[in-house]
């Protein structure tokens, strides 16, 4: 089973800092990682291939440092990688970057199954990966917790819904995107790390997949940021002050109907 | 011990030192004085008053009232003790650091600093980062300890291997003794050897010998990149076998080498939800290099790593990133709560050993747990000997019984300790809990002369008593 894995590097947001004037982050000194959620991909990927053989491969696009990201994933256990960078691709919005990296895939060669993550954690949208199953035009599963079975043909997946699961068999190839529950990511491993390091990650810019450079970019992606705004905080605590007994049964009579009212009890 | 109480006279003449408003008389407010991160129910004794002074002349004074009065004067930090140093054994006055917090000084031609002891030890780390330095003799507890107490208990932390403890950064300091004088001891200097060193008798000393009004830290480069190995081996001793392995064969002292045994790292990765092949293993080891150049750095994790998996490692782990050395340190950080859903009730214990005697001191360990049906769980630094075994009730015992096996436990455990030439606390002091048990590790000339000390020092015992030892 050959398997691709479109990986996503992202700022380590745990200790970031909000710049409070302009609302942005502060990215000087913020580390780059793999996005969190490509971690159980990658993990769900090299389980499927231990138990298929055949090969996995990431591709990410972003600047030419994402290719720390990929060796990571190398460490982790995947076979190879391919860095999708360039200035044409600066800018691109969720269509553009999915429109990119289908055609990456096609270059890559057969695959039978795409894993991604669920979503990035700095752009938050979810839309690449199902973006990637239209342009390639393959069966699409999102949110999915755990994979049924699979065989050359078909695989059958759980996914998380609103109110439950469901179970959905699908022809391969498919794209599937995945949430935490699907597995429990490994670590990289030393000698992981030295086979990553004597993989070649090839850098593929658009002219080398053969891609038309005015579908990417700022100037090809039909997304326009027109403004940015900060939500305003509304949440705010009360203090009940409750210096003696009778005023303290009066507080918790009092919160008991606030939260009766808001439909909590 | 005869001490005389805290009257209402001598609250106001404490207020005439410090201002009334920093006087605290009520027992909510003094609840807090009276304990530290030492069991409560164990150990916990109120102050008769708080005082919280600004400035080492007021201490001074305090001190002249006491001594005259024969009031026992207890010093206090962030109360993040282990030991009950900062318990107000006797009662009497508890002096609070808490408005001491300014840094000084930051001396970056000297690359010192100076700082009041109610400072945050974490606290010098921020102004001086970005002049690429930092202070290295912090101990695990570094965000909510002050620096005052890190000098009384001389404490070291999870990096000690490479940079060692509070008292090698400790270049001078203002002492106020317990007779009420202002002593200046050492200063910015990298050698001295001028006299007694009474400022390195001063570290460690767990607030016996006076109260540290101003201490002069020395600073050290701030290494840019690390890198952590999380290493599994099937048995204590080929985990153990590798700290002298790695510093002469490898030839690297690394920041760290952290131990767990097979019941610590189950028991946490269990509580993580952690899903490392934790079940194969009899010891991890955690190990830490540091260095201002990223291909040095993981060049020395490289090293290492081989070294280990030459050595019998089952696997060896690398995190070179934030999220993976998260993963791999809260394995290690989260211990003590992972065994706190088997009971709240526990003794933590701060042995240390030669290093090459801890795979003897583990299977002893183990028996003395099968003896009393408990469990304890050895962990911590390894490329010091000091394991943090921590004693763990069962839940089926009663607190009566609890006490009754704590207290025989912890003497079995001290005594297979001193067997193996070790001692029984190596950075969390003897405080008011293991003084009943310092003639196991110490002899009694060795305790006479530190009595001596304590009266050239303290003639009316009046300062921080109940501590350490006994004086009769």
């Amino acid at each position: 089973m050959n398997i691709v894995i479109p990986i996503k590097q992202v700022p380590e947001t745990s200790n970031v800092k909000m710049d409070e004037k302009t609302g942005t982050m502060v990215r000087e000194g913020v580390e780059s990682i793999i996005n969190p959620l490509d971690l159980y991909a990658i993990e769900a990927g090299i389980q499927l291939k231990d138990r298929f053989g055949g090969t996995v491969t990431v591709i990410s696009m972003g600047p030419p440092n994402a290719e720390k990201a990929i060796r990571e994933a190398i460490a982790m256990g995947c076979d190879g990688g391919v860095l999708v960078s360039g200035r044409e691709f600066a800018g691109s919005d969720t269509w553009a970057t999915a429109y990119a990296l289908s055609e990456s895939i096609k270059k890559i060669g057969a695959f039978d199954l795409i894993l991604c993550g669920e979503r990035a954690t700095d752009g938050d949208t979810g839309q690449v990966g199902p973006g990637i199953a239209s342009f390639l035009d393959v069966s699409l599963a999102t949110y999915v917790s755990r994979i049924v079975e699979t065989d050359e043909k078909e695989i059958v997946v759980e996914r998380l819904i609103e109110d439950g699961y469901e179970t959905l068999a699908m022809r391969l190839p498919a794209l599937v995107t995945v949430v935490k529950e699907i597995s429990y990511p490994r670590l990289p491993t030393l000698r992981g790390k030295q086979k990553a390091r004597k993989t070649a990650v090839p850098v593929w810019a658009a002219a080398e997949i053969g891609i038309d450079a005015a579908k990417l970019g700022l100037n090809g992606s039909p997304t326009r940021v027109v403004k940015i705004e900060m939500p305003k905080v509304t949440r705010g605590g009360k203090i009940v002050p409750a210096p003696d007994e009778e005023s303290a049964v009066r507080a918790v009579d009092g919160l008991v109907d606030f939260l009766k009212s808001k439909d909590f009890i | 011990m005869n001490y005389n109480k805290v009257t209402p006279e001598i609250v106001e003449r404490l207020a005439a030192i410090v201002g009334a408003r920093h006087v605290v008389t009520s027992e909510e407010k003094m609840e807090s004085f009276s304990h530290d991160e030492t069991p409560v129910e164990q150990y916990a004794h109120m102050p008769e008053v708080v005082v919280a002074p600004r400035t080492a002349q007021e201490i001074a004074e305090i001190m002249k009232l006491a001594n005259a009065e024969l009031i026992p004067v207890t010093p206090y930090g962030a109360g993040s003790g282990l030991s009950g140093g900062a318990i107000p054994v006797f009662g009497g006055i508890v002096i609070s650091n808490e408005r001491m917090n300014k840094i000084l000084e930051i001396d970056y031609d000297n690359m010192m600093v100076v700082v009041e002891p109610g400072v945050v030890t974490n606290d010098i780390n921020a102004p001086i980062a970005e002049h690429g330095l930092f202070y290295a003799g912090y101990p695990m507890s570094v965000e909510t300890c002050f620096v005052g107490g890190n000098v009384a208990e001389n404490a070291g932390g999870g990096k000690a291997v490479k940079y060692g403890v509070t008292g090698r950064y400790v270049m001078g300091m203002e002492l106020v003794t317990p007779t009420g004088e202002i002593v200046q001891l050492g200063g910015k200097l990298v050698k001295d050897v001028t006299g007694y060193d009474i400022k390195q008798l001063i570290v460690g000393s767990e607030g016996t010998l006076g109260f540290v009004t101003k201490v002069i830290l020395k600073l050290s480069p701030l290494p840019k990149f690390k890198v952590d190995l999380l290493v599994l081996f099937r048995d204590p001793k080929s985990a153990i076998n590798m700290v002298p392995v790695i510093m002469s064969k490898g030839g690297i002292i690394p920041t760290s080498i952290e131990f767990m045994d097979k019941l610590s790292c189950q028991t946490s990765c269990e509580y993580l939800n952690e899903h490392l092949p934790y079940h194969e293993a009899g010891a991890m080891l955690l190990i830490e290099v540091d260095g201002t150049r990223q291909d040095a750095v993981s060049e020395d994790a490289e090293t290492i790593g081989e070294l280990c998996l030459e050595n019998g490692a089952i696997e060896a782990y690398v995190a070179d990133n934030y999220t993976t050395q998260e993963r791999c340190w809260s394995v290690r950080r989260n211990i003590a709560e992972a065994f706190k859903v088997v009971s709240p009730h526990q003794s933590l214990e701060d042995i240390v050993v030669p290093i090459a005697a801890i795979p003897a001191f583990i299977p002893e360990v183990e028996k003395i747990a099968e003896k009393y049906d408990i469990l304890i769980p050895s962990y911590g630094h390894a490329g010091d000997g000091n394991l943090h075994s921590t004693l763990v009730k069962n839940p089926k015992h009663s607190m009566e019984q609890w006490f009754d096996i704590e207290k025989k436990a912890v003497v079995e455990l001290y005594e297979v300790v001193k067997k193996l030439g070790g001692t029984i606390s190596g950075e969390h002091g003897i405080g008011c809990k293991r003084k009943p048990f310092m003639n196991i590790v110490s002899g009694p000339q060795e305790l006479e002369l530190m009595r001596r000390i304590k009266r050239a020092f303290d003639p009316n015992n009046i300062m921080n008593p109940g501590k350490i030892f006994d004086m009769e």
